[in-house]
């Protein structure tokens, strides 16, 4: 333990493969967690049968890091997480999920509640890199106590061939987030649900949506904020089609109950300019390196 | 024959089902330095854009050789690779895409550097950029590429007279001086006295209808009587 500089959790196909803890930080599969701490319960709705639980009571320095694996045929996962950061904590999660191969045909079912005690402070990176016959349900709640703080930088470097993406942020007084998706369709039939509850007086929320819609993708990214509450939220949803067999559908829905409340939003569509990508050609690069090159830049926008 | 790098030969092209160069005759030699003169909607920059294969425009007829092989139908990245490269008039904004990305990718190690272009290489390319910023960008990613040929389109548009002194010095210096070969578009002519050309080509209504080896004598002709006087010129070009 002397010399360990992270901590973390693996599962490979339903079996734990390495957990490695630290002091100061709990790491454990879900249903240990659920035999062990009585209190979890309460988050996890029953008994789970496979999932992790990462509970961070004293300040580290270091990332955290999950991981969780497809490397067998036709294996169904059905995850319970939860990640419990006490106060005052900052944090950083450095989290992926994959499949070892392409045509896998692998299903990855993942609930995850992740709670941010009054004035703690989370990185949370996710990462998705999945096979091309792959069925993949994130569903995160995220559950911000007063004063905290979240980032959330999501990205699919390969997308599976169905996503369903569920994302819903409760947030408390004063409390903030920051949500950064990156959706790239390939092949691919993408949902995206994303939710900012602006519960908590003077509370803030931001989204920041990119769309890539490839070959063969169909994307519908639903968006909204909910005020009930003085509090402040943005919506920034930008769709780029790159190929004519791909569709982007943007639904952003704003709702204000309270009258000094302030939503705003933008969102967009377009496709590939053929000048820039004319451009790009004439400087030497192929059709695909340009358009490549064009789309990391509307990522990064 | 084996002189010429550029031969162009009866060119008709269209751009959204119009005709716009009605038959185009030009050669360019190795090392050799064209103006090609005309007004607005002549069909300089078209000619220049399909010399470097822009797929926008439809050849209709005639035929594009480069270094004696036929080219015509070959797409923009195979040429820039035989070595024509174009500086556009207007480059388009890349945005998300620093201009320092671009070069690193297309480069392929060599490395050149200007000077002036050192405060604009971690920006987004084109992106602000401010007339003389995207002339000095444009000649870099020229240069990193290793060109044959270079097409200027309008490189004098939008520069006051100290930027123009000033990118013909690095023209003179990293083209002139090695022996690549250079047509020059323009409808303003200021440049030519900086770069003196081996030949001008006055272009109107799709046709280059005058060729000279004395660009101040057909910059003279123009300034005094327009272009409308060479069209009754009896040596026409063509």
């Amino acid at each position: 333990m002397k010399n360990v500089k992270s901590a973390n959790f693996w599962q490979i196909d339903h079996k734990v493969k390495n957990i490695l803890q630290v002091k100061g930080v709990i790491v454990s599969s879900s249903p240990v967690a659920w035999e062990k701490f009585y209190w979890t319960r309460k988050y996890f709705e029953k008994k789970p049968k496979e999932g992790y639980f990462v509970w961070i009571k004293k300040q580290v320095n270091f990332p955290l890091s999950t991981c969780i694996t497809i490397a067998s045929p036709k294996i169904y996962q059905n995850l319970r997480n939860l990640l419990v950061i006490e106060k005052n904590i900052k944090a950083k999660a450095n989290v992926v999920c994959n499949a070892k191969e392409n045509f896998l045909y692998g299903k990855h079912f993942a609930k995850g509640k992740l709670i941010l005690k009054q004035g703690s402070f989370l990185v949370y990176n996710h990462v998705h890199k999945w096979g091309e016959k792959d069925f993949v349900s994130p569903d995160y709640q995220f559950i911000l106590e007063k004063n905290s703080r979240l980032i959330y930088n999501y990205q699919n470097l390969f997308p599976p061939e169905n996503l369903e993406l569920k994302t819903t942020i409760f947030s408390g007084e004063k409390s903030s987030s920051n949500l950064n998706f990156l959706i790239n369709g390939l092949n691919s039939k993408i949902r995206v649900k994303d939710a900012i509850l602006l519960e908590g007086k003077n509370s803030q929320g931001i989204v920041k949506l990119r769309l890539v819609g490839r070959e063969n993708s169909q994307i519908l990214a639903q968006s909204i904020i909910s005020a009930n509450v003085p509090a402040r939220g943005h919506l920034d949803c930008q769709g780029l089609l790159v190929d004519k067999t791909s569709k982007i559908a943007l639904l952003p829905q704003l709702i204000c109950r309270n009258k000094e409340a302030q939503i705003t939003h933008e969102a967009s569509i377009g496709k590939i300019s053929e000048e820039e990508l004319t451009y790009l050609r004439m400087r030497g690069l192929t059709e695909k390196e340009a358009i490549d090159l064009i789309v990391s830049g509307f990522l990064k926008k | 024959m084996k002189n010429i790098l550029l031969k162009i030969e009866k060119l008709k092209a269209e751009g959204d089902s119009k005709e716009i160069l009605k038959g185009i005759n030009l050669r360019i030699k190795r090392g050799e330095i064209q103006a090609l003169f005309g007004p607005n909607a002549s069909g300089k920059s078209t000619l220049a854009q399909i010399i470097s294969g822009n797929p926008k425009y439809k050849i209709t007829g005639g035929k594009v050789f480069f270094e004696g092989k036929e080219i015509t139908k070959l797409v923009p990245e195979k040429r820039v690779k035989l070595g024509i490269v174009l500086v556009w008039q207007s480059p388009p904004a890349v945005k998300g895409v620093k201009l320092s990305q671009l070069l690193e990718k297309i480069s392929k190690g060599r490395e050149f550097k200007i000077e002036e272009a050192k405060d604009f290489l971690e920006r987004e390319i084109n992106v602000d950029f401010s007339g003389g910023e995207k002339k000095i960008s444009e000649l870099l990613q020229v240069l990193s590429l290793n060109p044959k040929l270079v097409i200027f389109d309008e490189i004098d548009s939008g520069l006051d007279i100290k930027n123009l002194e000033k990118m013909t010095k690095i023209i003179k210096e990293k083209l002139v001086k090695n022996n690549i070969s250079i047509l020059l578009i323009t409808h303003w002519g200021q440049i030519l006295d900086f770069l003196k050309p081996n030949i001008t080509n006055v272009i109107l209504d799709g046709r280059i209808i005058c060729k000279s080896k004395d660009y101040r004598k057909v910059l003279k002709t123009i300034k005094k009587y327009g272009y409308e006087k060479c069209k009754k010129c009896k040596f026409l070009a063509d």
